[in-house]
């Protein structure tokens, strides 16, 4: 599988080997600072993939219950940053995948930082949460992967068991969907 | 070119994908059609709002980490023996990964490895019937 770096410099710094070591061989209070430090980056990106607060908060606990499990198995080839964003992601697919989609609550997380306002250029953070949610999931993942965690598109395809094709043109109709809904939104 | 083919062109120039021959034909047609040219703007800035959004860390439900901790409270340590139903459901799960799904008619979809369990057990079905068809006929054959 190929790997694209440029999540690699947003996300945040990996735990010490020391602390790895004890949350590895089950040291539930270092694991909990692990929980700590990489909750909103989990939880975020679930809720990116899933669009649907509920389900995102089943998927990233799903995440973390799995990184807990197979913390004896990383090792640090990758940093530990990228394993568990990557544990997050397939989580959230997997989730997408066994369609557990529940009635979603009307209102939407908040971002965790609250120095930042939201996206730019005009857009706000619950326009885009609602645009995002808004379009039909086989438009919303690959979209998301693409465009939101730069991975390139053969690696969509793998993650999401579609044909690379197939994830192409679900990517441009997002966008061209995403595009004309940020407008309306623009323009209401 | 037209507009249509030129969509094509704007999405895989924003994916970095085009030669410098399509880069040409693509400046050509945007040179004189404003539509054209304010779908590859909008689409740029879509892409650059998207990048942003994803730099974005949203806030999880109050509580949510003792949550995930009360759950990883009621795991076996990490590396611990685990028993068969669970390495099953993992292995079940890796399957149904890696062969993914399968379209059905009305945009829904169903896992590959589900429509394989079925295929086979509707074979054992078949094969077994039959063994015991052609069991039966040997019978009444041989007084």
């Amino acid at each position: 599988m190929t790997s694209s770096n440029r999540q690699d410099w947003r996300l945040p710094a990996d735990p010490s080997p020391a602390e790895l070591a004890r949350a590895a061989a089950g040291d539930r209070d270092a694991f909990g600072l692990i929980v700590e430090r990489y909750e909103t980056l989990v939880y975020s990106v679930a809720y990116n993939v899933l669009g649907n607060r509920l389900d995102a908060e089943d998927a990233a606990q799903d995440a973390f219950l799995c990184c807990y499990r197979s913390l004896p198995q990383y090792r640090s080839e990758a940093s530990f940053s990228t394993w568990l964003f990557r544990l997050a992601l397939t989580t959230a697919i997997d989730s997408r995948r066994r369609e557990r989609r529940r009635p979603e609550p009307a209102e939407m997380p908040d971002i965790a930082d609250e120095r930042s306002t939201g996206p730019g250029m005009g857009v706000d953070a619950a326009t885009i949460m609602r645009a995002l949610g808004d379009l039909p999931e086989d438009y919303r993942t690959p979209t998301v992967l693409r465009d939101l965690y730069g991975l390139p598109y053969q690696e969509i395809a793998e993650l999401t068991g579609r044909p690379l094709g197939t994830v192409k043109v679900m990517v441009h109709r997002g966008r061209a969907s995403l595009r004309l809904r940020l407008r309306a939104a623009g323009e209401a | 070119m037209d507009c249509g083919g030129v969509r094509a062109l704007i999405n895989r120039y924003i994916d970095g994908e085009l030669g410098y021959v399509e880069i040409a034909e693509l400046q050509q047609h945007l040179d004189f059609c404003p539509d054209c040219s304010l779908e590859l703007r909008e689409l740029g800035d879509l892409r650059g709002v998207l990048a942003a959004w994803g730099e974005i860390r949203l806030a999880p439900p109050m509580g949510f980490a003792d949550r995930v901790m009360a759950a990883v409270e009621r795991e076996p340590l990490p590396g611990a023996p685990r028993s068969l139903a669970e390495v099953v459901d993992e292995a079940l799960e890796r399957l149904d990964r890696a062969l993914g799904r399968m379209p059905l008619p009305g945009g829904r979809t169903i896992p590959v490895k589900n429509v394989i369990g079925w295929g086979l057990a509707v074979a054992a079905v078949v094969i077994g019937l039959e063994r015991r068809h052609g069991r039966e006929e040997s019978e009444v054959r041989v007084p």
